[in-house]
């Protein structure tokens, strides 16, 4: 019996740089839609499992023995199967993943963000998606922003950590992955907050960030939440400003890029409220504010040398000079309609999830919550 | 559709199905066509993909009941 490797186990070794040569032996369509990555770069192959049965000579002569493999697939079986195959063959130390890729889809990573005394702040990173939550905490209590739907995460986090979840927050009705609000509301009881514009027509229950208020944590004090209305990316869309130092952006401000407006068939009209957002709400902030945003896209440019994804917003209006230096509505409008792409015909299932209006089986859920999100406006900044 | 033999591999996860399948059609006549029967639902990929690969034919396939059903014909 070969031995497995968990999906914490699989982001630690890529970002150590571990020698290691991953197989994934799903098939070829399953591998090119969505596969592993993480801080640094990876020797990754892709031979199906069902070539080891038709011809496993064939498909072990294609591996060198000399190096060390991890198998992946889609649930765990097939790398098992392949990990003793290539044991039987003489390959030393195979292991394979635990929980396959729907176990790597799930997994985050928290890392903490220095801040002055007095609270943490964490991020809680998914590289499955690459997609960021992120912790506030303060005096046994903490405020999770974006949770994503592996809820257990977050409760045993602030199990670990003698703190309870207070408050959660939405920056935006998420197209792109399953929310863990709703459900970590009800697990908790911490306050739900979500904005109107997004979350009007849903079936949850919440209460309704007020554009301009600063939510505080019980006891009145640590740092204040300022809500900022931010509508663009969706109707909804909302960024926290924490401390005055750190902005929670979700899909509104990327390290690089800004969230696409054209996820609601209202390409035209989302994109002015967006460009109005950014010029009167967004870059109307200071310099030296730290962005923490809801998504990346390629850790090489996105990430710190801790491998937090996370810049300040002085660096990222400069990273980004081909959206910020546009000065007429229309130009940033051209902009937008000229990067579009369509969306995953899954995102529109996803919102009606987020907003209570469906609720499908848990594999199904699984299912539809993988893959790498799609919601910046452009895949490269300028 | 006419069929010369049955597997079901219902309960079955990765790699079972494709595993169980191209053992039982490996001792079939070429063109012959086995149907093959399965609830994990990474098996609609990966028996088409399969097939493809090795030089069978998926000529039919279907749902219902949580089930999911593929008629192979067996390569020459
Ligand atoms: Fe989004």
């Amino acid at each position: 019996m070969s031995a497995s490797f968990t999906a914490e186990e699989l982001f630690q070794w890529i970002e150590e740089g571990r020698d290691y040569v991953y197989l994934d032996v799903r098939g070829e369509e399953d591998h090119a839609r969505f596969s592993i990555e993480g801080p640094s770069e990876i020797t990754l192959l892709n031979i199906p499992y069902y070539d080891f049965m038709e011809d496993p000579e064939g498909a072990v002569a294609q591996l060198d023995p000399s190096s060390t493999y991890r198998t992946i697939c889609a649930k765990q079986g097939s790398a098992m199967f392949v990990a003793e195959v290539l044991g039987e063959a003489g390959f030393e130390d195979v292991r394979w993943l635990e929980g396959g890729m729907t176990g790597w889809g799930q997994v985050l990573i928290p890392k903490r963000i220095s801040t002055p005394e007095g609270y943490e702040l964490w991020q809680f990173n998914r590289p499955g998606k690459a997609s960021c939550s992120y912790g506030l905490v303060h005096e046994g209590q903490m405020m999770v922003f974006d949770p994503s739907r592996n809820a257990d995460f977050y409760t045993s986090f602030a199990e670990a950590h003698g703190v309870r979840i207070t408050h959660l927050f939405e920056t935006h009705l998420q197209a792109d992955y399953v929310s863990g609000g709703a459900s970590l509301a009800a697990a908790t009881g911490a306050t739900y907050h979500a904005h109107d514009g997004d979350f009007a027509s849903s079936t949850l229950s919440y209460t309704s960030v007020v554009d301009g208020a600063t939510v505080s944590f019980e006891g009145g004090r640590g740092p204040g939440v300022l809500c900022t209305h931010a509508p663009g990316h969706t109707p909804g869309s909302t960024v926290y400003l924490i401390d005055e130092r750190y902005m929670v952006s979700g899909d509104t401000v990327f390290i690089v890029s800004v969230g696409r407006p054209d996820l609601g068939k209202k390409v035209v009209e989302w994109a002015k409220q967006l460009y109005a957002t950014l010029k009167e709400r967004i870059c109307t902030l200071p310099d030296a504010l730290m962005v923490l945003p809801g998504h990346y896209t390629d850790w090489g440019t996105e990430a710190t040398e801790d491998h937090l994804i996370m810049n300040d917003f002085g660096t990222i209006k400069a990273l980004n000079e081909s959206i910020y230096g546009l000065d007429r509505e229309e130009d940033f409008i051209a902009y937008i309609v000229d990067n579009m792409r369509d969306q995953p015909e899954v995102y529109n299932t996803i919102r009606q999830v987020n907003a209570g209006l469906l609720s499908p089986a848990a594999e199904e859920l699984d299912t539809m919550d993988l893959g790498k999100n799609e919601c910046a406006a452009s895949h490269m900044a300028a | 559709m006419a069929h010369d033999d049955e597997i079901d591999c219902s309960g079955m996860n990765c790699p079972l199905p494709v595993l169980k399948t191209k053992m039982k059609i490996d001792g079939m006549a070429a063109g012959s066509t086995l149907k093959v029967i399965t609830t994990d639902p990474g098996s609609c990929q990966d028996i088409p993909a399969w097939a493809n690969r090795v030089g069978h034919e998926v000529v039919e396939t279907g749902e219902g009941d949580g089930k999911f059903w593929f008629m192979v014909k067996r390569g020459e």
